[in-house]
């Protein structure tokens, strides 16, 4: 199952690395401006900096593989995550979110008009939820924030296509649903709520 | 060499000439709208969401065209005054045409208020839109006019250099492969050109697919399309014409920095294999923007982080070390144009890297959609492509000597440099607090820190654009000084080169 408790730590992570790799390419601009002055015949720069572009290529490469043998075992399809403790059922119309306990029963169009579907739900904390999500009109995305406003997981719903997100609550508290695929004019107030008890 | 008469350089440099402008005026216009929308984003003004969704839908559209539309003329400049006759006949065909579209899409937003997204992922435009029909129509064939514009423009530039040099294989290096030895010597750029723009011709096919099919929905509603199929087609042609314009980009700077670091740049085993791998990069890599419909293929999945992984590696270990070798202990001074180009490079190697660890898909489930992608585009898009284009136009205006000793573009090139990577940083801090992209202002979350964080973001944005502006009418002052003269560097560049 995809399940990342610190989600803050891969964002943070995310960060540092870009600011690493950032600052590595200014010092070798830097380097590359300030010794610019010394001339050497190309024969010989091309020597050293095809030794190093050598380097460089097996250490890309190693680490490439090696990104790819840790990340592609962490995604969030249907096939890597394990059973469900909790289905709930979402729709999302423009401008709303309507969700509902369990699997779909009726269309999209049938369970927008459902009066149990509603925008916030109450969910348990420490269990498997498989969200069920799906559009009756254009794409949303269905993003879910935790408590100190971390986006935590998200999936697009697609009309006449049910993604099936899986996801588990840490802690008790306030989750907002927030949608985030550009959906028309009040895409920005597009809110739902799931309370975790 | 290709030897041109005075009377063809005057016609081609007259024809850069009115890309150049056209360039230095829509440009800063778009950056306003920009500006616009981060200040309603950090509350300073209040557009309203109906116009702010106007202008982001014309600013996206706006700039993906003419950072395009400017890259491929620069491309075909280079090309048809050194490589190949070009009929500029076609040129301004094109450039007409893409008036026209402009115009268009400008009527259907500023006049019509369409606000769909640059990308107007379907069925959006047909689905309870607040903007008239009309406005969805012009917009959709104001589209089609610009595609067919542009594949115009690129087929004859296909069609000429592949008879020049003897067929689609030979411009894709395939003879630098075999043991024989090669007759003709194939220039970089060349090639670069080509394996810009054949992607970019299918890439265009697939705009046309989708845009006809838009507009049979648009004159009979009650039909309908695949969804998945949609998204895979509008995020084909978009990722494509993105991508091509850094890589047309990369074609003059492959030919015009040897010209300061006196080194050659020759094709070899190494570059065309690294050439034709992004080409299969340029196609595969799209299929990152589906990460999150997990209803795509499991297959697309893997291969989009796959591509976008491996794209890393001809970009940097050629490309980049090749701009290395050209300028390490090369004795250069660094005028205004190769200043443009390595920092140029430089804004690309950093967007790049960002858009590679956004291009993973467990992590792409945390930014997706949130700030961090426009950060990752405008460091490539600000920070790379435009450097590029401002180093051409210095290449263009100014005489090798007026490179040196013009202060004036140097100081509005650090002040854009220094305002652009501020501005751009404002987007990867609001990516990595979750803030979401596409929102006309944060006031509707009921989560405080995550409004008060993006609203301020939004200000600090705001107030590095102004500088960014002011860099870039430094930089445009001082490039019109030199190219509005009437003896211009022009005419010598082309008969030195």
């Amino acid at each position: 199952m995809f399940q990342i408790d610190s989600l803050l730590t891969i964002q943070s992570t995310a960060a540092i690395i870009s600011f690493l790799g950032g600052v590595l390419v200014v010092l070798v601009v830097l380097f590359l401006m300030t010794t610019s002055h010394i001339e050497e015949d190309k024969t010989s720069v091309k020597h050293k900096v095809y030794k190093l572009r050598g380097r460089y290529f097996f250490v890309l490469v190693l680490c490439a593989v090696a990104c790819l043998f840790i990340t592609l075992r962490l995604l969030p399809y249907s096939k890597f995550q394990g059973e469900p403790e909790q289905t709930v059922s979402i729709v999302g119309i423009q401008w709303d979110w309507k969700m509902k306990s369990g699997a779909f029963d009726k269309s999209a169009e049938e369970f927008v008009k459902d009066t149990a579907a509603k925008k916030e739900i109450t969910l348990p904390a420490n269990k498997k939820i498989r969200f069920i999500v799906t559009s009756n009109d254009v794409n949303h995305d269905f993003a879910i924030y935790n408590t100190k406003g971390v986006l935590v997981a998200q999936t697009q719903a697609m009309p006449t296509y049910k993604n099936e997100l899986e996801y588990e609550f840490s802690e008790a508290g306030d989750y907002h649903i927030l949608c985030l695929e550009y959906c028309g004019l009040m895409h920005s107030i597009m809110i739902g709520t799931i309370h975790v008890n | 060499m290709l030897q041109l008469s005075p009377s063809e350089i005057k016609k081609n440099r007259t024809f850069i000439k009115v890309w150049t402008i056209t360039f230095l005026v829509v440009f800063p216009l778009l950056i306003v709208l920009g500006l616009l929308m981060r200040m309603n984003q950090g509350e300073q003004i209040n557009l309203g969401m109906d116009k702010f969704y106007v202008l982001m839908t014309l600013h996206g559209l706006g700039m993906a065209g003419l950072l395009f539309s400017t890259s491929f003329a620069a491309l075909w400049y280079l090309l048809g005054t050194r490589h190949v006759k070009l009929n500029l006949g076609i040129g301004y065909f094109v450039y007409f045409m893409i008036l026209i579209g402009v115009i268009g899409l400008t009527y259907s937003t500023l006049l019509g208020k369409f606000g769909a997204g640059w990308y107007l992922l379907y069925p959006l435009p047909f689905k309870n839109a607040i903007w008239p029909a009309w406005s969805t129509g012009l917009s959709i064939v104001s589209l089609i006019i610009l595609g067919v514009a542009w594949l115009i423009g690129i087929l004859h530039v296909l069609y000429t250099l592949a008879k020049e040099y003897g067929g689609l294989t030979n411009l894709l290096g395939w003879q630098y492969l075999g043991k024989k030895q090669v007759k003709r010597e194939l220039p970089p750029v060349v090639m670069i050109s080509a394996i810009s723009l054949i992607p970019g011709v299918i890439a265009y096919l697939a705009g046309a697919v989708f845009l006809v099919m838009f507009l049979m929905q648009y004159f009979e509603p009650t039909l309908t399309f695949n969804m998945l199929l949609m998204k895979n087609l509008i995020f084909f042609f978009g990722h494509t014409l993105v991508n091509i314009t850094l890589y047309c980009c990369l074609g003059w700077v492959y030919a015009l920095l040897p010209e300061y670091t006196g080194r050659k740049w020759e094709t070899n085993k190494i570059l065309v294999y690294a050439w034709n791998a992004t080409f299969f990069f340029i196609i595969f890599a799209y299929f990152h923007h589906l990460y999150m419909d997990f209803a795509q293929p499991l297959g697309l999945q893997y291969a989009g982080q796959l591509a976008s992984y491996f794209s890393a590696v001809p970009a940097t270990a050629v490309s980049m070390f090749g701009v290395i070798t050209q300028v390490y202990h090369s004795k250069m001074k660094w005028s205004i144009v190769p200043l443009s180009f390595l920092i140029g490079v430089a804004g690309w190697a950093i967007g790049g890297f960002a858009a590679v660890i956004d291009a993973t898909i467990s992590v792409n489930t945390i930014f997706h959609n949130t700030m961090w992608v426009p950060g990752h585009f405008h460091t490539y898009m600000l920070g790379g492509v435009v450097l590029f284009i401002f180093g051409f136009f210095f290449y263009l205006s100014h005489t090798k000597e007026e490179q040196e000793k013009d202060i004036m573009g140097k100081a509005g090139f650090w002040l854009f440099v220094l305002a652009a990577h501020s501005f751009i940083a404002t987007f990867y801090t609001g990516g990595v607090n979750s803030i979401p992209r596409r929102y006309a202002d944060y006031k509707g979350i009921p989560i405080e820190s995550t409004h008060l964080i993006g609203a301020f973001l939004a200000r600090i944005a705001a107030i590095c654009i102004i500088f960014v502006i002011i860099g870039f009418l430094i930089m445009t002052v001082s490039i019109l000084i030199k190219l509005t003269r009437k003896k211009t560097a022009v005419m010598e560049h082309v008969q030195n080169s």
